[in-house]
């Protein structure tokens, strides 16, 4: 106890009269030394977050409602949307009915009729695009013309992936029409059946299954794939607080919902490799965090051990006159843990109170995915705790290195 | 009565094949309350004697008892602790931390001979007011000259009252006014006080004062003189 409250007396009046502006510089090593370990991974964790929270807003929503694994459609849709009414936690929902088609454009222009014609094979979902835009906000990815007006028929929404100029990026990847902007006429043909629209809109979104997707009023899809029932092949449901959609899951097997359909909850229903990528990034931004903390650590030990050795023939002198090694040895400690807590609480601040927030509200621009940050604040508390252990030990072994040699030599300067 | 007592003390430092022998048998004894001062020149072994006697090294032969304690087959840690409760230093270039007060310097040793913080403020106060600083306790060392510092580094030696004060050339880095001021503050302590002092100094007017001078050549003392404790004078002179 004598010795702490000496260590800390000798470690603390040494940081009180230290250069302002080495301390500073040591600090700020700390400071980016806490970024590198929290922000890398949060960064890389982020990327994938980000594509989950894309996938999560604009695609699926908090549970997903599909066809039983022996049915082909959600049955007694109509009856099951009405026990929507007695579920206030449920905000938003949108009814979809999916089917395969050909997409065909520019055959009004075509001149040569044994030529090829400008066709790709495509998704089409029925929606209502009232409900649809109030669970997705659809039409805000709508990069070119207009969303679908619920009064107007013969109308459709184009994602991305079927258009040339948007596509090119990817090669030969996707199967697309050419030229085609909003106010075109294409052609959807089903079979035999085929049914002209009038391109009302373009989709662009971080998500390929609203690219890959086109979106015409559900009437239309019922009409066009002779869909007399009005079973749906998916309802994707918002809820009020998405960390409880497992109850709300809950709560509709209860109310029978379970009979008609399985139902999932987003985590259940996430992609298993946006899963395995979002791990394989964290130990990604693991190892090079490890990385960090091996040249912070460096970096203390280089610094306390050129104090402590600029500083040999005081720590000689102090021993001399009876302060014990280990006193001496706690005011280097005291050091290191000094610069690894300003730093570290330097770190914590700019990532929780700046980084998260501003790249929330300014994600970075990936293909794939709008990257925010992901730090936990147990694990930022983890790695904190490592980094401040490791501080500890890279302040007191050249402390101790250089307390235990002889006390005269250390006294008289000699070797 | 002996605080110190010393037999056949030899100091050989060996550097690979080479082997110099800086003490030679130094047998010596100090009486509580005496003023010793060790003299020679560079090189004749008086520090490496001091640190010796001082428990800051340790003799390759020889038997060292200060206090009824046997320091010879003390451990390091023991010798620590020794050096802390028993004796006292003045270093010859003040040897103060930089980084702490007047103050904080001579309640250092305080602290870790377990006073409070209160009672070693208290302590070094009077300390640092015995050697005529008072006021300077907030005073960092660079804010202090070179005599000044001294001073401190001498209410930092006295101020836990150790049995024995060891001065090592406690003036070489000082002029004339502030080394007299210094000697006659360890003169004083000796008188006043009865503190025992060990010093060395290759200075003989630094001298007026001491009980006892033993003159050094060779790793081996050559000389001693006495001086009557009142007057000063010469009482006797032996080569030995």
């Amino acid at each position: 106890m004598r010795s702490l409250r000496i260590g800390l007396l000798l470690g603390l009046r040494q940081i009180q009269r230290a250069s302002f502006w080495t301390t500073s510089l040591i600090i700020f090593v700390m400071m980016l030394t806490f970024l590198n370990l929290i922000a890398v991974s949060g960064i890389l964790v982020g990327l994938i977050a980000g594509a989950e929270v894309a996938l999560r807003e604009s695609a699926v929503g908090d549970i997903i409602i599909e066809p039983l694994d022996d049915e082909d459609r959600i049955l007694e849709t109509p009856a099951l949307l009405s026990k929507f009414s007695s579920f206030p936690e449920i905000t938003a929902y949108s009814v979809r009915y999916n089917g395969a088609g050909t997409l065909e454009a520019n055959y009004k222009e075509r001149r040569d009729l044994t030529g090829e014609r400008d066709t790709a094979a495509l998704t089409v979902t029925g929606i209502d695009p009232v409900l649809e835009d109030k669970m997705t906000n659809l039409s805000d990815l709508v990069v070119k013309g207009e969303y679908l007006d619920p009064n107007e028929e013969g109308k459709i929404l184009i994602g991305i992936y079927y258009l040339e100029e948007y596509a090119e990026l990817y090669g030969d990847l996707f199967d697309t029409v050419e030229n085609v902007n909003p106010g075109d006429i294409v052609r959807v043909s089903v079979g035999e059946v085929s049914k002209e629209f009038e391109v009302k809109g373009i989709v662009e979104s971080k998500v390929d299954e609203v690219n890959f997707t086109t979106f015409i009023p559900e009437r239309e899809f019922r009409r066009l794939f002779n869909r007399i029932d009005r079973n749906a092949d998916q309802i994707v449901v918002r809820v009020v607080d998405p960390a409880e959609n497992a109850t709300v899951k809950d709560s509709l097997i209860d109310a029978g919902v379970g009979e008609l359909a399985e139902i999932k909850t987003y985590e259940e229903n996430v992609p298993k490799f946006l899963a395995d990528i979002k791990n394989t990034f964290d130990l990604l931004g693991a190892f090079i965090g490890s990385i960090g903390l091996i040249v912070a650590s460096i970096t203390i030990f280089i610094i306390i051990f050129i104090n402590a050795l600029s500083r040999r023939q005081q720590i000689g002198i102090l021993k001399g006159i009876g302060i014990d090694r280990v006193s001496i040895e706690v005011a280097y400690v005291l050091q290191a843990a000094f610069y690894a807590l300003v730093g570290s609480a330097l770190g914590a601040l700019i990532t929780y109170g700046f980084l998260i927030g501003y790249l929330m509200e300014n994600p970075i621009d990936f293909p794939f995915s709008d990257g925010i940050m992901v730090a936990d604040p147990i694990s930022t508390l983890y790695r904190f705790v490592t980094l401040f252990i490791i501080t500890l030990f890279a302040g007191f072994i050249p402390a101790w290195m250089i307390v235990r040699q002889n006390t005269l030599n250390s006294i008289l300067g000699r070797k | 009565m002996s605080i110190i007592k010393a037999r056949n003390i030899h100091r050989k430092f060996v550097e690979g094949e080479l082997v110099t022998h800086v003490l030679k048998g130094i047998d010596i004894e100090v009486n509580a309350g005496e003023f010793l001062a060790i003299m020679g020149k560079s090189g004749a072994g008086k520090s490496t004697l001091m640190y010796q006697l001082s428990v800051l090294d340790t003799p390759s032969e020889g038997d060292l008892e200060i206090d009824n304690v046997c320091v010879s087959r003390l451990s390091e840690r023991e010798r620590t602790a020794f050096r802390l409760n028993t004796l006292g230093y003045v270093f010859q270039n003040y040897a103060l931390v930089p980084d702490l007060t007047a103050e904080e310097n001579v309640m250092i040793p305080l602290l870790m001979q377990g006073y409070n913080w209160v009672d070693a403020k208290q302590m070094s106060h009077k300390a640092i007011n015995g050697v005529g600083l008072e006021g300077k306790y907030q005073n960092l060392p660079a804010e202090l000259s070179g005599g000044e510092q001294q001073r401190i580094s001498i209410a930092r030696a006295v101020a836990g009252k150790p049995k024995i004060l060891f001065a090592d050339e406690p003036t070489a880095n000082l002029d004339t006014v502030s080394g007299a001021t210094v000697i006659d503050l360890i003169a004083d302590l000796n008188k006043k006080e009865n503190q025992t002092v060990v010093m060395v100094t290759h200075e003989r007017e630094y001298t007026t004062g001491c009980d006892r001078i033993v003159h050094m050549k060779d790793g081996m003392i050559v000389n001693e003189e006495k001086f009557n404790r009142q007057t000063y004078a010469p009482e006797t002179s032996t080569h030995l």
